[in-house]
Formats: C-alpha cells, structure tokens, sequence
C-alpha cells in the first residue's frame, strides 16, 4: 500500500501540534505500508517564507518531498480578509481569496497531487484549514482522508470547508468533541470517521528523583507544560496560582517551554525553559499533577504523557475536548473559575488517594486508546474498511458555484455560524473505555 | 477534601466535580447574602429598634453610596492591535502580487498610464496617498505613546481600586457586624423591660398584701385586753411578750421598719412606703433565680380573713418606687408599738400573728425558696416572719 501524507511543514525539529501529529503518524504508518510525505519548503507558519530546499529528502527514515510556497503571507492582508470573512456576509470568492491569502499557498504541491495522485492509494491530508488540504482534496477526490485537527474557531463555519469535510473517504478525528464540532457544521454523518488521536512514547521509567535534585525543587508541584502564552491560558493559570499560593504556599509551579509572555515573578512559579524530552517526562513523573489551562486544544498530547505516566491532570473547563477526556478517562477535574480551581487543586493535592486513583484511571485511558499499537491499529483497520469498499461508487468533490453565483454575498459572518453550533463535552456511553464506568463517545 | 469517598476503581469525575461545585455553593451561602443582608438591615432593625434613632436601612443606604461600576471585576479586554501602516510610491499604483503574471500585468499598467492621464491627474492621488502613509505613520506612533501612557495610569488607577475595594470589604464586614450585634442588643433590651416590668408587677401587689395584713393586725391588737376570756388571756399575753422581745431584739441593727414611720429615705412613710423598702432585698433575690420568662405573680388569695387594703389608703393604688431604699440604711425607732386593741376570731394562739408588719407570706409562697438566700442583715428577720405569715394564713 502507497500512501501520501500532505501537511503544510514537516521536520523533525519542528514542534507544532499538526506537524508532530503528522510526523508520527508516518513513522509509524511506515512499518506498514509506503509513506512518501509531500509538503512545502516553509518552516514558519507566519510567513510561510521558503527555508528548505525543494526536491526529496529522507526525515527519520520516511522520505520527504518538498515543494515551494508561490508567496509569502501578507499578515495586513490575512487580517483584513479575516475581518471580512469572520465578521461580515460574505461570498465564496472572499473565502477563496482569504484561504489564498492565510497560505502555505504552494500551486506546485497542488499540481503534483494532481498529476500523480493516483500512484497512492491513498492521500492523508493533515489541518483542514489550510491550502494544500483544500486545493489537494479537491483534485484526489477519492482517495482523500483528512486529519482535521479542528478546533472551535471562526474558520470551521467557513462555507468552503464543508465541501471537503462531505468528499472525503474518511475523517481520522482527534476527539469525539471534534467529530460533533464537524458533523454538526458540515452535516457528514455518513462519511466514515474515527475517532483516533495521536500516541506519544512514554519512557518505561522515569527519574522524579533526578529532576527534584537537578532543580532543588521540593514539595507538591503543579506542572505546565507547553508555550507559556496567553493564548494558551497562562495568564488566567498565573492569576488563579498566586491566589491559591496565598492559601497554600508549599505548592510550587513548575514551567516547562518557551515564554512569548511575562512570566510573573513570584517563589513559589519556577520556569525551567526548553528542557529534553528526558528531562520533561522526568518533570512530569514528579509532579502532583499537571494542569492545562488552554481553552482552545484539539487533543493536548502532554495530557495524554501525563496520563500514561499515571499523573492527574487539570483542565479548563471551558475547553469541550480537554473536559470531555476528563470526564471519559475519570482521570482529571476540571475548573471554570478560581474558585473551582482552587477546590479542585486542593482535593487532588490534599488527597492522596484521589491522587492516585485519577492517575490510575488516566494511564488506563491511556492505555486503552493513545498506545501506537492501539493508532497504527485504527488507522488500519480504516485502511482495510475503505479497501473493501472500493467497489462503491466514489464521492466527487462538490462543484463550486459559477463566476456570479461565487461572488454573490449571501455567505453568513463565520463566527456567528460557529457560536451556533452545539458546546460542552461529547456524552455517549460506550463500553469500550478501560472497563471503567466513564462516559465514552 | 478528605470526605471525598475514593474506591479507586470507580472515580467519577462528574460526581467530584458536583460535589465540588455543592461545596463551593455552601461556601458562598455560609457567607452574608444580598437577601439575608437587606433582612437584617431592614426587618430586624424595624422590628426591634426605634426607627427615630437608628437608620433601618442604614445597609442600604450604604450600598447606595457604592458606584455600581466599582463592584464588577476590571474587565481585561483590549483593544486589537493596530492595522500596520503602508507604503505607498509611485509605482504601488501599478504594482501587482501575482509573481510572473504581475510583472506583465504591471507592464501593461505603465504602457497605458499616458492614457490615464489623459482622464485625471495621476499624480495628485500619488502625493496625496504617499503624504496619507506618512500621516498614518506618525498618527500610530502617537496613538502608542498615549496608549503606553494609558496603560500606565490605568494600572495606577488599578491598584488603587484594589486597595479600595479590600477596604470597602472591610467597612462593609464592620457595618454589617455592628448591625447583627445591635439587633442582638435590642432584643436583649426587650427582655430586660419585659422583666423589669415583670418585677414592678409582683412588688406592687406585694406591697398590697402587706398593708392588708398590717391592717388585720392593727384591728387585732387590742382584743386580748378586752376579752374575758381566761384560756385566751395567757397565751396572748404570752405571745405579745415574744413579740415584744422579738421586736426590741432587732430594732438596734436592723433596718426593716416596715411599719415605722422613721425611715429617713422616703418621707412616704406614713403611707406604708417603708414596707417597700424591704420587700425589693428579698424579691431581687428571687428574680434572680427565676428565668426571665416566670410567670408573673399569682393573683391574691380573697381570704375573708385577710381583708385587702383599704381603698382609701394611697400606698395600695400608687406605684411602686423606682427608687429602692437600701436594705441596710438605718432606721430610727418608731413608736412602741401600738397595743392591741382588738380581738379578732379568727386568730389563735398556735397562729402567730404577723406583727412586725413582714411581707405577705402568700406572695412569696411560690418563691420560698429563693428569698431564703441571705442578702442583707435585714432580710433574715424578713423571712422569718414571712414564714410565719404564710403559716398563718394557710
């Protein structure tokens, strides 16, 4: 089986969340079948400025074929665009001129999908939102399947979008919240979808003790793990532990990543910067708990490692997927506001018990579906399921409207399209989750 | 947190977190509510305190006074940030972002400008737009230095509404406790008048039963000398001389002359005042013991031989003094005491009579007990010979 993976920039020293997800994906689709990945010369997903050499490279032992982007993104442009598609009624042709303008825009990855897309069996295209995910499901047709990697922001109302969400061969979801986000904005029940994820490789054995002695950090820690931005809760997360320290001051907050905003200078926060991939998981197996503050998260893979390393998390609340998972692992509370936040850090730090028995619930979790096995596993059987339906007739993308019909503006404001659509965490019981009494969608 | 009931198979976050999100609803309810606080601002306080003096809603008129802005949290919202300035030259106007296609594209806007110009002057716009860009530019540079000075202030103004509000909270912590406790201070008030009332109540009747005895026992005296009677004449005499013996015997120290006219403290004597005088020693006594909520005196035997006081006499109708006398303030001696001038048939020799004008026994019967508690140096004899009249009139 030959299969192309298409994501807007690979690399192995990149470490945003699509691009991780796709990387690992090949690796380890690689031990099953022919995985050539096509992607674009850009590195920085702000300009999408050419930094690689086009042509075929091997990352990892997986082979890469870079193609250049045509033009760099236009920051002035990509916002004004937004505004108007986000914001205001709008044609097809503001949608296609702000997918333009948003980039990586790379004709030449385009026309390569078109001219030898039918040597793959199939093509997985990563981050729906993107041009090469558009343009190439648009010219695989059938052979397309699509990691969305979605989240509730203004560009999933996009009109442009639904099409390809209804045309593909099949959707490999991250979350259950992300499957009902997109069936209910797209109205594609029928296409065949997973929910899979993403696995992550845990160390067998972590050191705590080597992290308590390299920082000198003693006492019950709380962990952060990611870009320290606002974007990303941080600073919600600073302004509830400061108040809580107030409360409780033998807690410390122990930072790990990259800083794009002050960090408040108090005794008990301690910022450790970029650290290893050892070093994290050493961080993580000795703290009390980890806490994710982010409320926009698709999946939250250093939720997942915490859980497999049988700590507790704490999430926002107000982020349908994290609380969704809490509440199908039963391994994590969540907050909404500081007052539960510091409730519920209390009962996990105070109790030990609780403590424990949330870590044990998360790394069965864990185990039960975020193991490699377990997502070479489903995207497999995916594999096969759509092998055997081969002989039903293909889906063809949906034809776009005509040159006046394109630029009629009768497209509703995006956001408003995605404040209608349903919220909360993804309630359905199954029993297929850890032989626990969970809610599982 | 410990209450939380961990089987470490069956966590249910959803049931952690309702239990956590009932905790933090307690927590709040254990606090003052807006409804509770009004309640006691204005129910309580009408109920019980006297609305001339003390504000009623003083609460809410407190409340009034706050800004309404200054109770909602500072919203952190900011302004998006400014769209970047543009270049504009003379060439933009041909210029075009479409790669190899724009090139041609701006070749053939420059081959046909002579032919624009022709229409309008070109130029202008270019000047006019390239002058805009550079005002634009200053403008946003401006616009920073007032928006870094603003936030500036605004942080000032920030910590100074921080240092106000926790102040608030605390004036707003003393009001509302020197509310619950003078609401507190008036029910204790009412039922200290409520007792005080209570006690005048019992007093005057006391005050009563004894000018009835008195009066008995004036009408009595002389008897024993009038009569013929041999069996009787002994044992009265007998009895007058105990009386008299009993009398002389504490008229140096004591200070009940209930029926003296000497007392130096109140110039009603000759109205039975001194009789009151006495009583309050004993009667304190007993109240004290007594919850607040006794019952109030019982009524008054209607005992033929206990006529009530003479209608006509002033001490029976007027109030009870406000003033007690000290139990201990010596008292001049009175008069010998007026012999009998007459028998009465119902008296006996094995009833003492009440001679030395003690308080009604039968007011005090219910209460025995208490007025046994020695308060004063009078109060023993006081006891003795209300015990005796009890006797008596049973």
């Amino acid at each position: 089986m030959r299969l192309a993976v298409i994501v807007q920039r690979y690399g192995a020293e990149l470490n945003g969340g699509a691009e991780l997800h796709a990387r690992y994906v090949a690796e380890h689709l690689a031990r099953h079948a022919e995985i050539e990945v096509l992607t674009t010369c850009a590195t920085d997903y702000i300009t999408w400025r050419n930094e690689l050499n086009p042509g075929v490279e091997q990352v990892n032992g997986v082979p890469v074929r870079r193609f250049p982007v045509s033009r760099e993104r236009d920051a002035h442009e990509f916002g004004q665009r937004s505004t108007v598609v986000f914001e205001e009624p709008h044609s097809v042709a503001a949608e296609l001129a702000w997918l333009r303008s948003e980039g990586p825009t790379s004709p030449s990855l385009v026309n390569h999908l078109r001219r030898h897309g039918d040597t793959y069996d199939y093509c997985l295209f990563f981050s729906y939102r993107y041009y090469h995910a558009y343009h190439g499901i648009r010219v695989t047709g059938p052979r397309a399947l699509l990691v969305p990697t979605a989240e509730r922001d203004p560009a999933l109302g996009l009109h442009i979008f639904g099409g390809g969400f209804r045309s593909v061969r099949a959707l490999m979801y991250n979350s259950y919240e992300e499957r009902a986000l997109i069936n209910a904005v797209a109205k594609n029940d029928d296409v065949p979808g997973v929910v899979v994820g993403i696995g992550s490789e845990v160390p067998a054995h972590p050191e705590p003790q080597r992290f308590r002695q390299a920082t000198g950090i003693e006492g019950p820690v709380l962990i952060y793990v990611g870009r320290i931005d606002e974007n990303k809760g941080c600073r919600e997360l600073f302004d509830y532990f400061q108040r809580y320290a107030r409360l409780s001051p033998q807690l410390s907050l122990v930072l790990i990543g990259n800083p794009v905003m002050p960090i408040p200078e108090h005794p008990r926060i301690r910022h450790l910067g970029y650290v290893t991939d050892q070093e994290k998981f050493d961080a993580l197996a000795a703290a009390d708990l980890l806490v994710m503050p982010s409320q926009y998260e698709s999946l939250s893979m250093v939720t997942l490692e915490a859980w497999a390393l049988s700590r507790p998390v704490l999430v926002n609340g107000r982020c349908d997927v994290l609380c969704g998972q809490c509440i199908r692992s039963n391994g994590g509370l969540y907050y909404e506001n500081y007052e539960e936040f510091a409730e519920t850090l209390n009962a996990i730090v105070s109790n030990s018990s609780l403590r424990d028995a949330l870590g044990t619930n998360g790394r069965a979790y864990f185990n039960a579906h975020y193991t490699w096995s377990v997502i070479e596993r489903k995207y497999l059987d995916m594999l096969d399921r759509l092998e055997r339906e081969e002989a039903q007739p293909a889906r063809r993308p949906e034809p776009l409207p005509g040159w006046f019909g394109r630029r009629r503006r009768d497209l509703p404001p995006s956001r408003q399209v995605v404040d209608r659509l349903p919220t909360g965490p993804a309630h359905r019981t199954s029993g297929a989750s850890a032989g626990r009494s969970v809610s599982d969608a | 947190m410990a209450e939380f009931n961990i089987q470490s198979d069956s966590v249910d976050v959803t049931r952690i977190m309702e239990q956590i999100r009932q905790r933090i609803q307690e927590k709040r309810g254990r606090d003052y509510t807006e409804q509770q606080i009004r309640e006691l601002a204005t129910v309580k306080l009408e109920r019980f305190l006297d609305p001339k003096q003390v504000r009623s809603d003083l609460v809410e008129h407190y409340r009034q006074l706050e800004p309404p802005a200054a109770l909602a949290p500072p919203t952190e919202e900011r302004p998006s940030p400014p769209p970047e300035t543009f270049n504009f030259d003379e060439d933009t106007i041909y210029a075009s972002s479409r790669g190899t296609m724009g090139k041609l594209i701006r070749l053939i806007r420059k081959l046909l400008s002579p032919i624009i110009k022709l229409f309008f002057n070109l130029n202008a716009i270019v000047f006019a737009l390239s002058r805009q860009s550079e005002i634009n530019t200053w403008t946003l540079q401006l616009l920073q230095q007032q928006a870094d000075l603003a936030e500036r202030v605004t942080q000032r103004a920030g910590e100074k509404f921080v240092a106000r509000e926790e102040l608030d909270a605390l004036n707003y912590e003393v009001l509302n406790n020197l509310v619950v406790e003078m609401t507190r201070l008036s029910v204790d008030m009412k039922n200290h008048r409520s007792l005080v009332e209570s006690v005048a109540g019992r007093l005057d009747f006391d005050e009563r039963r004894a000018r009835a005895l008195e009066s008995v026992v004036q009408s009595r005296s002389p008897q024993p000398s009038q009569g013929d009677d041999g069996e009787s004449a002994p044992s009265t005499g007998s009895g007058r001389t105990r009386r008299r013996r009993r009398r002389s015997r504490r008229r140096p120290g004591t200070a009940t002359t209930l029926d003296g006219p000497g007392t130096p403290t109140n110039a009603a004597t000759e109205t039975g005042a001194q009789g009151e005088t006495a009583q309050p020693a004993s009667n304190r006594a007993t109240l004290q013991a007594e919850p607040a909520t006794s019952s109030p005196v019982p009524p008054p035997r209607q005992d033929t031989a206990l006529p009530a006081a003479p209608a006509t006499d002033p001490s029976a109708v007027s109030p009870a003094p406000t003033t007690p006398v000290p139990e201990a303030a010596p008292a001049r001696d009175p008069a010998p005491p007026t012999p009998p001038t007459g028998a009465s048939s119902v008296d006996s020799p094995a009833a003492p009579t009440p001679s030395e004008g003690g308080a009604p026994a039968s007011a005090t019967a219910p209460a025995a007990e208490p007025v046994a508690a020695p308060s004063t140096a009078s109060t023993p004899s006081t006891t003795s010979s209300m015990g005796d009249a009890g006797t008596d009139e049973q």
